[in-house]
């Protein structure tokens, strides 16, 4: 009876999508939204090393197969190669977007090191201080000590530069997620987001929504 | 060496900068006062502008799922995205849409038509764009299916897969055979292009076809442009059923028109928030303009 029950359950629920489907779709949308948001948004850590381990597997196996000239494999082998690539592009082009992020505004995320990787990290610190030894080098040091600092604060205007948290983005929403506010010029409005809506808001208004995964950017 | 900075090539609209930081540092390192436009850093590790560019998004509609006819036999793959099922000739399988140009490339396989792309299914939508009482809608995208996740836990990582809710390109069946037939898909420009340019010889009537695509294409972008009109510093403009390459052609246009209208109104918006804010603290008629003081000085 209870075989029967599972059986049936089995028939009619849809199959699950494999989980590298699944990685890739999350690392796809990973990538869009970094492409196009103006702030850099959490690491994904685990999604990340799946699949560079899975990249590396998939290079491993290239090269075995590399190794029997059979022509039927032959032509494996360049299916194989031809979604390696792809998938490396997406990486690559995933954490150029990030670093091309933290290059502009190195100061801000040096505060911010949770949204970064470890390695990105790194990066960051030579990064920063390749950039104040050359500034100290070639002009800094002939100012007046009180006014050497890269990141002052003092007098209300901060020298350290915020990425601009109101551009505009186009985003999709994949969940009906309720109100967004919005600023419109004489009043402030709320607007309801739901499943299939294609908007441009600005970025502030859906940071949280992209970053539960209830609107995506595209 | 004394250095003399000229006051008036620096000061900005704000009256707040203090002169004495005209000398700083920020000058070099800050968009205020130096970059032509704030709105865009261009760095070196990607020169490109924020959004996908036209080929990034044909990249990325690459990865929809269609129909091929096999011609010759291949065991199933373990790919990277996921296991591809054995192809026997001559029964159908769904495979990515680089593998299916690649295999048509070879002369392996033919691609089947998504129903969408056929010259009945392209009039009936084209009718419908051009109807006087559809000017403001486009026509309706594919059916979506009914969500099947909900939103993350507090715990969860960004992107987990239990709140990872499917989307183009991986909505299930979108060009497949079994897809829609009044309805295009959000990658329609694109896949129907790589058809029309690689696998012209699966079509019935593929001339048809791609003038069909062209006048589709044409109107559907003069409706984006007479949406300008009503571009918005505050945004939230909605655009449903729009595709991903109009999107890509007028992204460029359209976050530029809304970020420059943001900013100049960035003033009044702010005095307006100040004024909000002094209201709610102290109560609704606290702010210190007066309505009656044209009537005193009568």
């Amino acid at each position: 009876m209870d075989d029967d029950i599972a059986d049936i359950l089995a028939s009619v629920s849809a199959p699950a999508l494999p989980v590298r489907t699944l990685d890739l779709q999350a690392l796809t949308r990973a990538w869009v939204n970094e492409r196009t948001a103006p702030e850099l948004l959490p690491y994904p850590t685990d999604l990340v090393d799946r699949v560079m381990e899975r990249i590396g597997k998939q290079i491993s196996t290239i090269e075995e197969m590399s190794g029997t000239m059979d022509p039927q494999a032959n032509f494996t082998l360049v299916i194989l190669q031809t979604e390696l690539e792809r998938f490396k592009f997406l990486v690559r082009s995933f954490l150029r977007a990030r670093i091309a992020k933290i290059d502009t505004y190195t100061l801000h995320y040096a505060t911010l090191p949770s949204q970064l990787s470890p390695l990105e990290r790194q990066y960051l610190q030579s990064h920063q201080s390749l950039i104040s030894t050359h500034y100290s080098t070639s002009f800094l040091s002939t100012f007046p000590t009180s006014l050497q600092k890269l990141d002052d604060t003092a007098g209300g205007i901060s020298m350290v530069d915020k990425p601009d948290e109101d551009a505009a983005v186009f985003c999709r929403v994949l969940r009906d997620t309720g109100n967004v506010e919005i600023q419109g010029i004489s009043e402030v409005a709320e607007i309801e987001m739901k499943r299939g809506d294609v908007r441009v808001l600005r970025w502030s208004a859906v940071k949280e929504a992209v970053e539960r995964g209830d609107v995506e950017l595209i | 060496m004394e250095v003399k900075w000229p006051a008036s090539a620096w000061l900005g609209a704000s009256d707040r900068v203090n002169l004495a930081r005209l000398h700083r540092i920020r000058l070099f390192a800050s968009s205020t006062y130096i970059t032509p436009s704030d709105a865009q850093r261009y760095a070196m590790a990607l020169p490109l502008p924020p959004g996908l560019t036209p080929s990034e998004v044909g990249f990325l509609c690459e990865m929809e799922q269609v129909t091929i006819i096999p011609r010759q036999r291949l065991d199933g793959l373990e790919l990277l995205g996921g296991p591809t099922e054995t192809l026997r000739p001559p029964f159908p399988v769904p495979l990515p849409l680089w593998l299916a140009l690649l295999l048509k490339k070879q002369k392996r396989a033919d691609i089947s038509p998504p129903p969408w792309l056929s010259v009945e299914a392209l009039t009936q939508i084209l009718d419908f764009e051009m109807d006087e009482r559809t000017a403001e809608l486009f026509s309706p995208s594919q059916d979506l299916p009914a969500p099947t996740t909900t939103a993350p836990l507090d715990g969860d990582p960004y992107l987990a897969h239990d709140a990872l809710e499917l989307s183009p390109p991986f909505l299930k069946d979108a060009a497949t055979s079994r897809a829609q037939k009044d309805a295009l898909p959000y990658h329609w420009n694109e896949l129907g292009h790589l058809l029309l340019t690689h696998a012209a010889d699966n079509f019935v009537e593929p001339d048809m076809v791609r003038k069909l695509l062209r006048d589709l294409r044409e109107v559907r972008m003069s409706k984006l442009r007479k949406g300008f009109k009503v571009l918005d510093a505050g945004a939230g403009t909605q655009m449903n059923n729009v595709g991903g390459m109009e999107i890509a052609e007028v992204r460029g246009f359209v976050v530029g028109v809304v970020d420059g209208l943001r900013k100049l109104n960035r003033s009044r918006e702010e005095s307006r928030k100040e004024r909000d804010d002094e209201e709610r603290e102290n109560g609704i008629g606290s702010s210190s303009y007066r309505d009656d003081e044209d009537e005193d000085m009568l």
